[in-house]
């Protein structure tokens, strides 16, 4: 499921969208330069939950969003320790969970509205390369809005196939999916058109 | 073909006038040689499946351009003055899925003030007094996916009204929903005399609730005028 503002009066919901992205940037940058050390790792851990300790957020919170990213921590933390060894993998599975959790931070205590302004903000020198930040900001606020429309389609369609008595055939599955996927794509344009974007 | 109902105020903005369209889609005639006249405040277009009731609509909505022929909707054209029909024309789906764009209710609603220039403070009244109306205000902060399918379409309409629009045109918007929850939809969108409204439905009493209504058969208007008159001859010609 993707994160979704919770309101608050918390430090972090006081501050604005833009210094606080700007700050979380630079905390996730900080983090991702210190060494592949255990003593990093503890370093990483102790500034995600210093920031999740501040009230609006909640460590309760922190646990549900590394819940999650399970998986990715779980394949990132895998595949490191397979080849650079436990040390390595600690820190960089450290580095990659705080991240995870620092996006989720900012998803949490912005509301849409604010973050999608500010990324049209910062896409602004965009404009020179003729991209239009407010069609990219969108773009990317309505992907991330239609992932649960997705989800309930898949569902629908596998629903769909057991009903019918089918097995978990890819083929039999991708192929409804992708017609009805796009159907919502046309029908989303045209909406969107209706409510004003060009 | 015209539909004048009583009610209507002379000299008020002007409706819908269609002159001889044509609308084709890939290799099919759509909707062919409609020529309408239309002033009444709520309008509603019925017909078979397939008989081109949404292209109507959609027309009259700037979403799809008439191959021939002239399109006026509120005095506009709608694909030389886009952007103010836009302004001026909410349009309602069927699927109400299709229609949301943000995440949390009282965002996918203050989305539809995003290009109007008006200050913040002012588009959080707007935002705010909008949920009150559609009986939203409580699940403000709900996720919009999560809410049901009655209360996703009165999303829809809390989005399309809170830009106080001149001209609704609601495409079957009870068409997913139940008797209880269809009820409450129609009623808000006939209860506001502050719009007009084109009212695609294959709901026949709700037909019957609007001043003027309009038969499509097979790509062209039939009949114009009386719902009750209209709806008789649809139900007469229908081949069970």
């Amino acid at each position: 499921m993707v994160t979704l503002y919770r309101p608050g009066n918390g430090p972090w919901h006081r501050l604005p969208a833009g210094p606080k992205t700007a700050l979380l940037l630079l905390v996730v940058l900080g983090v991702c330069l210190l060494p592949a050390t255990w003593w990093a790792a503890a370093v990483m851990a102790a500034v995600c939950l210093a920031c999740y300790a501040l009230p609006g957020a909640g460590l309760r919170e922190l646990g549900r969003q590394l819940v999650t990213v399970r998986w990715i921590v779980g394949l990132t933390l895998a595949g490191q320790l397979v080849f650079l060894g436990p040390e390595s993998a600690a820190a960089n599975t450290a580095r990659v969970a705080v991240a995870c959790a620092l996006a989720a931070l900012l998803a949490l205590t912005t509301p849409a509205t604010e973050l999608l302004e500010t990324i049209e903000r910062a896409m602004q020198p965009l404009a020179l390369l003729r991209i239009d930040p407010q069609r990219a900001a969108l773009t990317l606020s309505v992907t991330l809005s239609t992932l649960p429309v997705l989800a309930g389609l898949a569902r629908d369609v596998r629903e769909a196939q057991r009903a019918r008595g089918g097995g978990r055939s890819l083929r039999h599955f991708a192929m409804p999916f992708l017609v009805m996927a796009l159907k919502h794509a046309d029908q989303l344009g045209e909406a969107l058109v209706a409510r004003g974007v060009r | 073909m015209s539909g004048v109902a009583p009610g209507v105020a002379p000299g008020t903005a002007p409706g819908i006038a269609l002159q001889g369209v044509h609308v084709r889609l890939g290799d099919t005639d759509v909707l062919r040689d409609v020529t309408l006249s239309l002033e009444a405040r709520t309008i509603a277009v019925v017909g078979e499946n397939g008989s081109g009731k949404s292209t109507l609509a959609r027309l009259l909505s700037g979403l799809v351009a008439a191959g021939d022929g002239t399109v006026r909707v509120l005095g506009l054209d709608p694909v030389r003055q886009a952007a103010e029909l836009r302004r001026r024309v909410a349009v309602i789906f069927s699927n109400p899925d299709a229609q949301i764009v943000m995440p949390t209710v009282a965002e996918d609603v203050a989305f539809s003030l995003r290009t109007e220039k008006l200050p913040r403070a002012e588009k959080a009244e707007r935002v705010a007094a909008a949920l009150d109306r559609f009986g939203l205000a409580e699940l403000a902060d709900r996720s919009s996916h999560d809410l049901s399918g009655g209360q996703k379409q009165l999303l829809a309409l809390c989005g399309a009204f809170v830009r106080r629009p001149d001209l609704v045109v609601a495409d079957e918007p009870t068409a997913y929903l139940d008797a209880r929850n269809a009820r409450r939809v129609a009623d808000h969108l006939l209860a506001d005399a502050s719009h007009r409204l084109v009212l695609v439905t294959h709901d026949l009493r709700l037909a019957q609730r609007c001043e003027t209504a309009v038969l499509v058969q097979d790509g062209t208007v039939t009949q114009v005028g009386d719902p009750a008159q209209v709806i008789a001859t649809y139900e007469a010609g229908i081949r069970w």
